[in-house]
């Protein structure tokens, strides 16, 4: 026994570490995506000038609503589960997995971290490092569209219909936008894999500028961004959903059906907010912080432990990642909805050529450069 | 072992799925089918450690091509009867002709795996083989998009002829 354990010793502490960065980051994203349903009520409440929920209490203790998001859960467990009657319950039952399990699948190749040292061994901050990385998360996010279009085609209802061919129109038309403005950060960076792209967004431009994303790539930024909040479905993109017209393709959906559906719509939050760090914000890279501690442009050095450098770059992604959040759902709260031809024409006519155009410029800077 | 174990497994999935979407007379469930075909040989290509060619097929195939066709699929008449039309004597010349296929691939099999043995093919990289797409064999790879037109031409005869 002993001996086996030994000769696959490589292979076991490589799982057990794998299980336990999948239960700490999953954790901790389904956690936030707990909390952003409560803030995403109290963002509203705030810019509507309203209080929000703050009733849900654990023995007279309310903390402003804390407790809403397990309320919700538990309201949502005890809900009838229902399956309309012409509805085809083999596809009905699947189209929820489709729309979460590709999103939960793709915080596998995002990197928190850069690395610690634990017992000698070197722990990598990314549940799964491949090479290929970036083009897994293009390829996942377009298997989620399945969830979208299989929802409102299952249940045999109009508008559940109307919302789902809706949502498959945006959804594919903008993921060919997300695509593009990529590229770009593919031409400077020339390598595909997340760790890699924020390692390489860790250097200074002319000694002083840290070189991320969207130093180099500004322009793609807005465009991954629109591209990103239409992908999301949300407003002002959420014309999928349209409550006031259609109500979309979840309407059949009750229970835990439907909270599979609005909670992937959370964790796609989190989502958006950790790519646009990791590809544009230079991930957990803080400014000036090296393996050995700060180097200031100056030339001034405060050497830091490698614990303290590994957790202020893990906290420096976790802000970066809030602040996107919070920036969702104020966008949310703050725009009015398309109309559809608006927007497939933004789409078509305005972010691809603009996102073509960021090619050419790309490539012709690059080849002025003379780095090609 | 455990790439040999999921080349089998993904491998068989494969088949079984395609099996069973040939037998499938619901038009959207069979594209359905054909979508996990795709993805069981997304895994097949990963074990084989093809990784690009996996992603790419689930960009492109699953991705892209089949919504579109689960897409317009559901905008059938078709895909909207509660009970799928039943099989007709086109179910046998169907089966006929894929017996006539997969008799030709199974003496095409041979050949193929003794090319695909050679050291030559095994160090053939993602940049290899394009350079021998777009170089030599420009002129096959560009015949084949007459295969597709002429499936494009097959389908709207198909139906044109149903409407008349």
């Amino acid at each position: 026994m002993m001996e086996l354990l030994e000769a696959n010793k490589d292979m076991l502490l490589f799982t057990g570490a794998a299980v336990l960065k999948i239960g700490v980051f999953l954790n901790a994203i389904m956690g936030f995506a707990g909390l952003l349903t409560l803030a995403e009520r109290k963002v509203s409440a705030l810019m509507q000038d309203r209080i929000g929920p703050n009733r849900a209490s654990v023995f007279g203790f309310a903390f402003n609503g804390l407790f809403h998001p397990a309320a919700d859960g538990i309201k949502m467990i005890l809900k009838e589960d229902f399956v309309p009657g012409r509805a085809d319950k083999l596809l009905f039952t699947l189209a929820p997995f489709f729309a979460l399990v590709p999103v939960l699948a793709l915080f596998a190749v995002i990197p928190f971290g850069d690395y610690v040292m634990v017992f000698g061994y070197q722990l990598d901050l990314v549940i799964a490092e491949i090479p290929l990385s970036l083009f897994l998360v293009l390829a996942l996010s377009g298997i989620a569209i399945y969830g979208v279009f299989l929802g409102g085609w299952a249940s045999r209802s109009n508008f559940a219909l109307l919302g789902a061919l809706r949502g498959a129109a945006q959804m594919v038309s903008y993921e060919v936008v997300l695509g593009l403005t990529l590229v770009g950060l593919l031409m400077i960076f020339g390598t595909a894999s997340l760790q890699d792209l924020v390692r390489a967004q860790g250097r200074l431009l002319f000694g002083w500028l840290p070189a991320w994303g969207v130093v180099v790539q500004p322009f793609a930024f807005i465009l991954f961004f629109v591209a990103a909040i239409a992908e999301n479905k949300r407003t002002p993109f959420d014309l999928v959903e349209g409550e006031s017209e259609i109500i979309g393709y979840f309407m059949e959906y009750s229970s835990m059906r439907f909270a599979a559906f609005m909670f992937s719509e959370f964790v796609e939050i989190i989502l958006v907010s950790m790519l646009s760090a990791t590809l544009f914000f230079g991930g957990w890279q803080v400014p000036y912080l090296y393996e050995s501690g700060f180097i200031l442009p100056g030339g001034a050095q405060f050497p830091l432990n490698h614990y303290l450098i590994a957790a202020l770059q893990t906290g420096a992604f976790a802000a970066k990642t809030v602040a996107f959040s919070w920036l969702l759902l104020v966008i949310r709260w703050s725009l009015p909805r398309f109309r559809f031809d608006q927007l497939m024409g933004l789409c078509w006519k305005r972010l691809l050529p603009l996102a073509l155009l960021n090619i050419l410029l790309t490539g012709a800077v690059l080849l002025f450069l003379g780095k090609i | 072992m455990i790439l040999d174990l999921a080349i089998y497994l993904f491998g068989g999935l494969a088949i079984a799925a395609t099996v069973l979407m040939i037998f499938q007379r619901d038009a959207v469930k069979a594209a359905l089918l054909m979508l996990a075909v795709l993805l069981c040989t997304a895994v097949v290509y990963l074990a084989l450690s093809a990784q690009l060619l996996a992603i790419l097929q689930v960009i492109l195939y699953a991705g892209a091509i089949m919504t579109l066709f689960i897409v317009a699929l559901t905008a059938l008449p078709a895909a909207w009867r509660d009970k799928p039309a039943p099989a007709s004597f086109r179910g046998v010349l169907g089966l006929a002709a894929a017996a006539v296929l997969l008799a030709e691939l199974l003496k095409v099999a041979g050949p193929l795996r003794a090319v695909c043995a050679s050291k030559e093919f095994a160090e053939t990289g993602t940049l290899g083989l394009a350079r021998l797409l777009f170089g030599p064999f420009v002129f096959q790879f560009e015949l084949l998009s007459l295969v597709i037109l002429a499936s494009i031409v097959a389908a709207v005869t198909l139906t044109a002829r149903r409407r008349a």
